[in-house]
């Protein structure tokens, strides 16, 4: 499903600063599987989710999904590929704080210009599948930071994407929330999605809905 | 399907309009009021030009008058049997024309006598002959419609005095009232016969303001020009190119107010157009990281910003000219239509006549709204072209 080959990724600050962020990074992820990135911060996890989603580019290397080579695809591509196969949950939710919680949901949808119904239908599918449909015409500012996090997972999964990727998704919430996320976890990995979450939170090491931990130390897989 | 209008991309565009309202709405209003400004400028400048042109169009080929002292005195009716006998000249008609001061309205009529029997060098004046009996039973005169208001102001409703040289009055009965092709030219008119303005001004019968002069062949104006020099070199020999220049000049010595105008106008709107393309917000930035983030491609982006900066541009650019056409045409554009009319305080109002210039207000349109447009869509096209990455993080 996933696979990234010899990945390298160096960010440039200037001439003379280059940071390594990626070395040599070999992975590959199966379809359905729940896989953590454990690690420090600056380890180098989010920038692997980064290059998953085809926010950004490796340096070198490959990273195939589905046997389709994403690394090198152009900007507008990068964008369709996005939409229609990722549901990326950040850090910082990423919401648009003075919009309401509809509107930050059907966020993905708008440039598909669906008929009405249908944007509603998904809508009301995914608010009621993550409890946040009685606040939809909240304005995000207004929300709490658990209301916030439902917000975002259900804008990454409205066009039902087949990977679902958490950048330390817990970092914000309290230890209810946090298992509450991963309660949303396990459910979404029963509809078969793929699932890449980086984090640092002890609270997801040796659950059983992980299908695998890996650890990322200074842009290397050490286990 | 596919190519139907994007509602929820507009939706969004004007949502976004909303969400930074007091921002959008300071440019929404600077907007305005710098179309207002400029399109108000072009209305007043093309309706006094449009008055010029009649008013140029309508003067006599050639004027004679006699100077004293370098002053314009009466003529000698006599004059005109000598011009008429120059070769190549068509017509000529003696001219009793002045002002009137009127001192309880401030103003100053143009007074014209005619002679109802005689052709008349001017078609506006042969119809009103043919139409009003400027020497009826009672003394009578037609006048403009600017005369007309402030007569019925002043509780002149059915005749008007008259105050002659020597002190006593005349009074001249109204006969009608006209309104010409141009108000500049017929607004501060006051018409009544030669002998009534002879009675009024206390000209002798052998004697009148100026003489015009027709002429067949315009290449030989300068010609007859010369000859009535020669003929009476006390005489001024004014022909429509002379009154065509010093008119123009006032003119353009106007314009260059309005010129001033123009360029702080467009110098403020490249001010705010500069500093639109030198860059967004950093809340601006990360809302397009985000909406790349969640699969926007570039052009849904630069699409939508362009509703946005449409909408903004547009709307002020409708509202700048609904309300300049408002100002210039039911208000009168006052202050802007006195700098053109300086000397307005003693003449009669006149409202300016309604041209509508397409040319001008397409000029204003490319000048602002796609200008507005770029000057949106280009620092968002370089946002959206960043790796959305590096524009969220």
């Amino acid at each position: 499903m996933i696979k990234l080959v010899d990945v390298f990724k160096t960010y440039e600050q200037n001439k003379n600063n280059k940071i390594t962020a990626l070395q040599n990074i070999n992975l590959y992820i199966k379809e359905g599987e729940l896989v953590v990135l454990r690690g420090s911060s600056g380890s180098g996890k989010s920038t692997i989710l980064s290059l998953i989603a085809a926010l950004n580019k490796p340096t070198s290397g490959e990273v195939i999904v589905d046997n389709k080579k994403i690394s090198k695809l152009p900007d507008n591509f990068a964008s369709i590929y996005r939409r229609d196969n990722i549901g990326f949950v950040f850090q910082k939710y990423n919401l648009i704080s003075t919009m309401s919680v509809k509107d930050n949901i059907i966020l993905p949808l708008i440039p598909l210009n669906l008929p009405v119904d249908e944007v509603q239908k998904r809508f009301e599918s995914v608010s009621k599948l993550f409890d946040i449909s009685h606040k939809q015409d909240m304005i995000i500012k207004n929300l709490s930071g658990g209301e916030q996090q439902r917000v975002a997972i259900a804008r990454a999964n409205i066009n039902n994407p087949k990977i679902i990727i958490a950048d330390e998704p817990t970092a914000n919430l309290d230890d209810e929330l946090s298992r509450n996320f991963i309660k949303i976890l396990s459910d979404l990995k029963k509809l078969n999605r793929t699932i890449v979450v980086a984090t640092h939170d002890p609270i997801f090491f040796g659950l059983d809905v992980v299908d695998r931990e890996i650890k990322i130390d200074k842009g290397k897989i050490i286990i | 399907m596919k190519n139907r209008i994007n509602l929820y991309l507009l939706e969004y565009a004007i949502n976004s309009i909303l969400r930074q309202k007091s921002k959008n709405f300071f440019i929404f209003f600077i907007f305005v009021f710098l179309v207002f400004l400029l399109s108000s400028v072009f209305l007043v400048t093309n309706s006094l030009r449009y008055e010029l042109d009649i008013t140029l169009d309508s003067l006599p080929q050639i004027t004679v008058q006699k100077l004293k002292a370098g002053k314009s005195i009466d003529v000698d009716t006599d004059m005109l049997d000598a011009i008429l006998d120059i070769d190549g000249v068509s017509d000529a008609n003696t001219r009793l024309w002045g002002y009137y001061y009127f001192a309880n309205a401030g103003v100053n009529f143009s007074i014209v006598g005619l002679n109802q029997y005689e052709n008349q060098y001017k078609k506006s004046f042969q119809n009103i002959v043919e139409k009003f009996d400027l020497d009826g039973n009672k003394t009578s005169m037609v006048v403009g419609c600017g005369v007309k208001k402030i007569l019925d102001k002043n509780y002149y409703k059915k005749y008007f005095n008259f105050i002659k040289p020597d002190g006593t009055l005349k009074r001249v009965y109204l006969g009608g009232v006209f309104c010409g092709d141009s108000e500049l030219e017929s607004n501060d008119v006051v018409v009544v016969s030669d002998d009534t303005f002879r009675d009024i001004f206390d000209i002798a019968s052998n004697k009148a303001t100026d003489i015009v002069v027709k002429v067949s062949n315009t290449k030989e104006i300068p010609t007859i020009v010369s000859k009535i020099k020669l003929l009476y070199p006390d005489c001024r020999v004014i022909t429509t190119d002379d009154f065509k220049i010093s008119y123009q000049n006032i003119f353009d010595y106007k314009s260059g107010v309005f010129l001033g105008i123009f360029v702080i106008a467009i110098f403020t709107f490249f001010m705010i157009v500069y500093e639109k393309a030198s860059g967004l917000s950093s809340e601006e930035k990360r809302e397009i990281g985000i909406l790349k983030a969640v699969g926007w491609r570039v052009d849904d982006v630069l699409k939508e910003r362009f509703y946005e900066s449409f909408i903004i541009s547009f709307f002020a650019y409708i509202t700048g000219v609904g309300l300049s056409f408002y100002f210039v045409y039911i208000l009168h554009a006052p202050l802007l239509q006195n700098i053109f009319v300086g000397y307005s305080q003693l003449k009669t109002t006149f409202a300016l006549p309604f041209v509508f210039d397409f040319m001008t207000l397409s000029l204003i349109f490319f000048l602002s709204v796609p200008v507005y447009i770029g000057a949106t869509l280009i620092p968002a096209w370089r946002v959206a072209t960043l790796e959305a990455d590096e524009v969220i993080r």
